[in-house]
């Protein structure tokens, strides 16, 4: 079978290594208009904030003489009569199934004097203004960054805002120009915006919002200064348009396919008018929507590899949707953690309402939104709390049940909380209480051999085997001696506090899990009576139902 | 340190029975044993050993509790002393050796006459020493003819001997002596729980922790875990099944980021830009949302494992793998990733750096050296390579075509057993699998399916009651040998007791058998004999043990191999000169992520993950039979998150049912915060009711057969709302 794929990109690229490896028959051409290999698209404004090396970018390509790929070859025609696509220096390359994989284009705004020439490609804008979508663009933009200079970042949707941070992280007086009063506003609410706004703000970036560039001024074809509809002057060696993208659909559209926003296509990625022409990544429009992200464009490809390929034919049915996770939004911004995922008029079928709970702390930087329904998330909104974003990020995409009362979800509980506190002083606990863990040695066996002779931790070891395994535990044993021996010499009760003075005792089993070094706490089967250790974490946190407005000050946890 | 192990006493310089760290002990006889009441010894349940801890580069003195407790099993009530039979009411009698062992011969003979060869099995087992484990692979080959023999160590280093002997040319668990850790200023440790199964090892980690440099990957807060708190390091806490997509992602930050050492990995590695491309999809903030780590967090620990190499400037850095990330159908490849992670950073065959898996079985090293695993013989040798068939052959005084090929991992042959076209008989020595296998319902149903079970152990283990015929065998203290521990160091292993009634070495049996079936002459029962024979079969393999003998061990203690002669010092340190490799380069191997085999799903929508405690040993047989570790960890349990439990409705200590593809079992909740919400763990020690190993998956890796016991997809419920609602 004759396949022909157009585009190279993130999508092409894998999908053209995915399929000669599940189907050694298939014979695949792949008309790549970008000079150099595939490569790692996401990455660019990691590049541009100097956390990624351009060189890291390459992504994995067919390594099979089935795959052949014509790097720097355009298509500019398909001729759906004869299945044939035609590229730029005349050649056709006949298919049985053509695969456009276009992606997207940015979207460049038409703002006097921005463009040098008419032609819509972007190699026609003057020096000093580029978009950030191809390597070559990354390495302009570097190449006027620099530190103290100015730049202007157009737009302040995902893209933007990694920009942004980037250029500031570079060192660069940054203004950042939204046309909207709240920034990423397909993503965030107006808290929520806010917030990201501080933090931008802390970060050293100028927000302007509700406002548009208007025009420049440039110096020697090269950009000076960028004014804004309020009528302000920005000086700026550099300006970045952020402003959208718009799919490649111009080669499918000129075919007679059907093409709204990207190129219509069903649950099996082929367009409606022509089953034998099928449309993946950034380009393509499926039922659902399209994302603009490549999570959604490789579950695409993997799809389209399944349905093909001979051994996995799981039969006539498109291949269903892989896991959540499609509409997953994580801004890569230095200094600035942010998530938005789900969508809660998509939430599950069932008639449950969905339950929601935030968490709003400006003045920390923090937002957190939990959108729970049937036992599941269903949407979150993360700002500022780098390991909330992760495991919430996490819980959302492998659909794994999430705790009875979603304001647990608020203060990062999905991982376990992590080494957190220091085990109370030796001194303090009780004689019950295990110190050495690997050899099941109580303080009260400590203080009683210290008692019967054993003056230091050397011979408390030989006589109790405390502190003979990991030796992690050597130090209290030291402590305890002296403190016994101080205590014996005070004629006090030398073992643990007193107990007019104790607080209520906890049973032995949570005692003894509350030393934070304590290696596996002691199992003791706690009394079915026993005050419950559930519910910790995060029940503290001050949230506001959704509908409230957010809690000013909340005291961190 | 304190150090109880400045003996006084005539004791007997040894090791211990259980894990592979072997810490040094010395046991002396209750009754010589100074201030021991000598009437009471072996009677009223004290041991007849007073157990000591002996300094040595490894334990430096300490032990853990079952190290401590072990001469109680010696004397456990149960202990074996006849050979045992079925008898017709399903019961069993005593029996004489001579009855017992012309019993197995036939039903070997009637087996083999009848189906050829591959009708009879060997299953063996990691804890078995050296010469017992070579005799065994022997006995398969030449007397029995059969390629069947697999071991348990299959369920625990098959992954990591896979990948590292693909990617360095060599597996010998630690290629560097264990006290090297101590100087570093960064370790990794990705699934390993050493400070509750072998705490005595934390003892190394001190240096690093006090720089701040232990990094500890686990689902669990663990004991280990808990010793990053305080600023000694970091704890990463992924999503089961998630590892290898947290090492592509300190992978890709290495290479972005420009952290590799790049000379290093020019003179010494091949396959860069195939790395390079086959992580340049994992950047960190894609792996967030799959393994549940932030992006910063894993920038953070790639950073700090960079700043520790040596090229650039640091004391040093390790990353060191244990089941937790081994145990998976991707076993290998996460291994491979972490071997990646070590070569970019110029750490491998370097002094002071390394990259190494953590043993888990006391000779699982030495076992699969010297011919349990299916498909080698002595000296790490492949069974499928001509010139290790010709020189093996020469010493065994065969000829090489008579020797079977390889056979198949432990899976899959204990899926075959009683099966059409399987064996009809097993030999299983040193392994309980009907606890420790995965799916180990199924597994009982094919050994209730043999014609005849042979089973060889020091108690009636549960696998031990499947079986036809129970033979008893010695334990540690009743016998002589050598071990090979964690750090490819061979230890001595010495007799401090005679075998109590009528219990034997597995070296005696062996020689009986194959006496009934007609090699009278080839199986020696002098453990000392059988290392030299042992020694000359591993010459010129990849671990040669040529130049080691049990007069050279008594003299210096112990020696890490390769060792290839009589005057050849032993290599504490490998790869420092190339590696053992066509080309002398270690190779960098892309890996992708696939899922788990059983992922979460709607009807199971939490990750079972299974362990060890510190109280007991692999599938308890013995831990189980001592007093104070019993009243310990008496029994299993469901470790859960107290949101969970809370969303469950379950108070702690309630019994709870958990479902998977596999079975079910009951077990009471144990709530703790030390655990992921989405998650339980439960210890697989215990048999019968609460067993893990019901549940979990016998899925295997493609390349190394590795089960994946780590990752199960469960479902829990509580049993109170089983009952009150309608079947
Ligand atoms: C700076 C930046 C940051 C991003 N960050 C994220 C992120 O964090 N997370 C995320 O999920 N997504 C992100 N994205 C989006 C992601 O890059 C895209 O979803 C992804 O690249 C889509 O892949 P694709 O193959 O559909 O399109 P592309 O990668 O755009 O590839 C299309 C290819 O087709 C070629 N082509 C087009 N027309 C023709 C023709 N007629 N003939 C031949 N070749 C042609 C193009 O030259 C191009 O090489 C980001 C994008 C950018 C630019
Ligand atoms: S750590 Fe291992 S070898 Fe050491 S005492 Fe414990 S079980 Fe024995």
């Amino acid at each position: 079978m004759r396949i022909v794929v157009i585009g190279h990109g993130m999508v092409g690229s894998r999908f053209a290594a995915d399929l000669a490896r599940e189907d050694p028959s298939a014979e695949i051409t792949v008309l790549g208009h970008e000079d150099h290999d595939p490569y790692n698209r996401v990455q660019l404004s990691s590049v541009v904030a100097g956390k990624a090396d351009a060189t890291s970018l390459a992504l994995e390509q067919a390594d099979s003489p089935q795959v052949r790929v014509l790097r720097g070859v355009r298509a500019v025609a398909i001729d759906r009569e004869r299945r044939e696509v035609v590229d730029a220096r005349g050649d056709r390359h006949p298919y049985d199934r053509l695969v456009l994989a276009t992606g997207s284009a940015a979207r460049i705004p038409d703002i006097p004097g921005v463009r040098i020439d008419p032609d819509p490609a972007h190699d026609g804008l003057i020096s000093g203004v580029s978009p950030l979508k191809d390597l070559d663009d990354a390495r302009r933009i570097i190449d006027a960054a620099g530190p103290g200079r100015r730049a202007v970042v157009l737009g302040a949707g995902v893209l933007g805002l990694e920009v942004a941070t980037g250029l500031a992280a570079r060192g660069m007086r940054v203004t950042l120009v939204h046309h909207r009063e709240r920034l990423m506003e397909r993503q965030l609410d107006p808290d929520a915006s806010d917030i990201t706004r501080g933090a931008l703000e802390r970060l050293g970036i100028v927000v302007a919002t509700g406002v548009d560039a208007t025009g420049i001024t440039a110096r020697d074809s090269r950009l000076t200064g960028v004014r804004l509809s309020d009528g302000s002057m920005h000086p700026a060696e550099l300006m970045v348009l952020c402003t959208g993208t718009v799919p490649a659909v111009a080669l499918a559209a000129a075919a007679g396919l059907d093409c709204e926003h990207g190129i219509v296509v069903g649950e099996d990625q082929a367009t409606p008018k022509d089953p034998a022409i099928f449309a993946i990544g950034d380009c393509a429009q499926p039922p659902e929507g399209a994302s603009g992200l490549v999570a959604q464009g490789w579950d695409q490809a993997r799809r389209l590899v399944q349905a093909w390929s001979p051994a996995l034919a799981t039969g006539a049915a498109p291949v269903p949707a892989g896991p959540r996770g499609g509409d997953l939004v994580r801004v890569k911004a230095v200094g600035l953690a942010l998530v938005t995922m789900g969508r809660i008029d998509r939430a599950g079928p069932s008639g449950h309402a969905p339950r929601s709970v935030r968490l709003s702390d400006p003045a920390g930087g923090r937002f957190t939104e939990v959108v729970v329904q049937d036992g599941r998330l269903v949407a979150a909104t993360v700002i500022g709390d780098d390991e909330a974003a992760a495991s919430l990020s996490a819980a959302f995409t492998r659909a794994t049940p999430v705790p009875r009362d979603p304001v647990h979800l608020l203060a990062r509980p999905l991982a376990v909380q992590g080494a957190a506190g220091t085990a109370r002083p030796v001194t303090e606990m009780d004689d019950e209480e295990i110190v050495c863990q690997c050899n099941g040695v109580s303080k009260g066996a400590i203080c009683q051999a210290v008692h019967a002779g054993s003056t230091n931790a050397g011979a408390v070891s030989k006589a109790t085997r405390a502190g003979t395994g990991c030796g992690t535990c050597r130090l209290q044993i030291e402590e305890l001696c002296t403190a016994t021996k101080a205590a014996a010499a005070a004629g006090a009760a030398p073992d643990g506090p007193s107990r007019e003075a104790a607080p209520v005792q906890p049973p032995p089993a949570m005692a003894a899990a509350r030393a934070a070094t304590a290696p596996e706490p002691a199992d003791a089967p706690e009394p079915a009576d026993a005050p419950s250790t559930r519910g910790g974490g995060g029940s503290s946190v001050p949230v506001s139902t959704s509908s409230a407005t957010a809690v000013p000050e909340p005291e961190l946890v | 340190m304190p150090s109880p192990s400045t003996s006084s006493l005539p004791g007997t310089p040894t090791h211990c029975p259980y894990c592979a760290l072997q810490c040094a002990q010395t046991l002396t006889p209750r009754d010589t044993a100074a201030g021991a009441d000598s009437a009471r010894a072996g009677q009223d349940g004290q041991p007849p050993l007073v157990v000591e801890g002996r300094d040595f580069p490894t334990n430096r003195g300490g032990l853990c509790r079952k190290g401590w407790t072990s001469a109680e099993v010696l004397t456990a009530p149960d202990r074996l002393l006849m050979p045992q039979l079925r008898t017709p009411d399903g019961g069993f009698r005593e029996a004489g050796w001579d009855e017992a062992l012309d019993l197995v011969a036939a039903g070997i003979r009637t087996a083999q006459q009848r189906d050829g060869a591959d009708a009879v099995a060997v299953f063996g087992g990691g804890g078995l020493t050296n010469e017992k484990a070579y005799a065994l692979g022997k006995f398969t080959r030449v007397v029995l003819g059969s390629r069947l023999i697999d071991y348990n160590g299959r369920f625990c280093m098959s992954a990591a001997a896979t990948a590292s002997n693909r990617s360095l040319g060599l597996d010998r668990g630690l290629g560097f002596p264990l006290a090297d850790l101590g100087g570093a200023d960064a370790v990794l440790l990705l699934g390993s729980n050493v400070a509750a199964t072998m705490p005595p090892f934390v003892q190394h980690l001190e240096g690093v922790r006090s720089r701040g440099g232990l990094m500890v990957l686990d689902p669990r807060d663990s004991a280990t875990a808990k010793l990053t708190a305080d600023g000694a390091g970091l704890h990463l806490s992924p999503v089961p099944g998630t590892d290898l997509v947290v090492l592509l992602a300190l992978i890709h930050v290495v290479l972005a980021e420009g952290l590799l050492d790049a000379d290093y990995v020019a003179e010494r590695t091949t396959g860069l830009p195939e790395l390079r491309t086959a992580t340049a999809a994992w950047w960190p903030e894609r792996a967030e949302a799959v393994c549940g780590i932030g992006a910063e967090r894993i920038r953070e620990t790639a950073r700090r494992l960079a700043q520790a190499s040596p090229s650039r400037g640091g004391r040093g850095a390790y990353i060191l793998t244990g089941r937790g990330v081994e145990q998976s159908t991707q076993g290998t490849a996460t291994v491979t990733a972490a071997i990646d992670l070590a070569l970019l950073l110029g750490l491998i065959g370097r002094e002071g750096s390394g990259y190494g898996p953590i043993t888990g079985q006391g000779n699982g090293q030495g076992g699969r050296e010297h011919g349990l695993k299916a498909d080698q013989l002595p000296g790490y040798r492949l069974i499928s390579d001509p010139a290790a068939r010709a020189h093996v052959a020469s010493v065994w005084g065969v000829d090489p075509d008579s020797l079977p090929g390889p056979g198949v991992p432990a899976v899959q042959l204990l899926d075959m057993l009683g099966r059409p076209g399987g064996p009809s008989t097993l030999l299983v020595a040193g392994a309980n699998v009907v606890v420790s296998a995965p799916n180990a319902g199924a597994v009982r149903e094919r050994l209730a399916s043999l014609d005849l079970l042979v089973v060889l152990d020091t108690v009636p283990s549960e696998t031990a009651l499947c079986a036809d015929v129970i033979l008893p065998v010695v334990q540690w203290a009743e016998e002589e040998g050598t071990m090979t521990n964690l750090e490819g160091r061979v230890i001595r292993r010495r007799q401090a007791r005679p075998a109590p009634g009528q219990a034997r070495s597995e070296l005696w049996i062996l020689r009986e058998l194959a006496a009934r079936l007609g090699d009278a002459s080839g199986f020696p029962t002098d453990p000392a004999a059988v290392f030299d024979e042992l020694a000359r079969a591993s010459a010129g393999g990849r671990a040669d043990y040529s130049g080691i003998s049990h007069a050279r061990l008594d003299a210096e203690g112990s020696i890490q191999w390769p060792c290839p002669g009589p005057e050849h010092p032993g290599t504490p340190r490998v790869f420092l000169d190339g590696f053992p490799t066509p080309d002398g380069r270690a190779r960098l191997i892309p890996v992708e992520h696939r899922a788990p085999d059983d992922d979460v799903r709607e009807q199971a929508p939490l990750h079972l993950i299974t362990g060890r405690l510190l109280e007991q040993y692999q599938s308890g047989a013995q831990t189980r039979r001592v007093p104070s570790l019993l009243a310990a960890r008496p029994g299993s349990f469901v470790e859960m998150h107290p949101l969970l439990a809370d969303r469950l409705g379950v108070e702690d200590g309630e019994v709870v049912l958990l479902r998977t593809r596999r079975g079910e079992t009951r077990a009471p909740a144990r709530i703790s915060e030390d655990i992921r919400p989405d998650t339980v763990f439960m210890p697989f020690h215990y048999a019968g009711e609460g067993s893990a190993n019901l549940l979990t998956n016998d899925a295997t890796d493609p390349l190394s057969g590795m089960p994946e016991f780590k990752m199960t997809a469960v479902e829990v419920l509580p049993v109170r709302s089983l009952e009150r609602s309608p079947a």
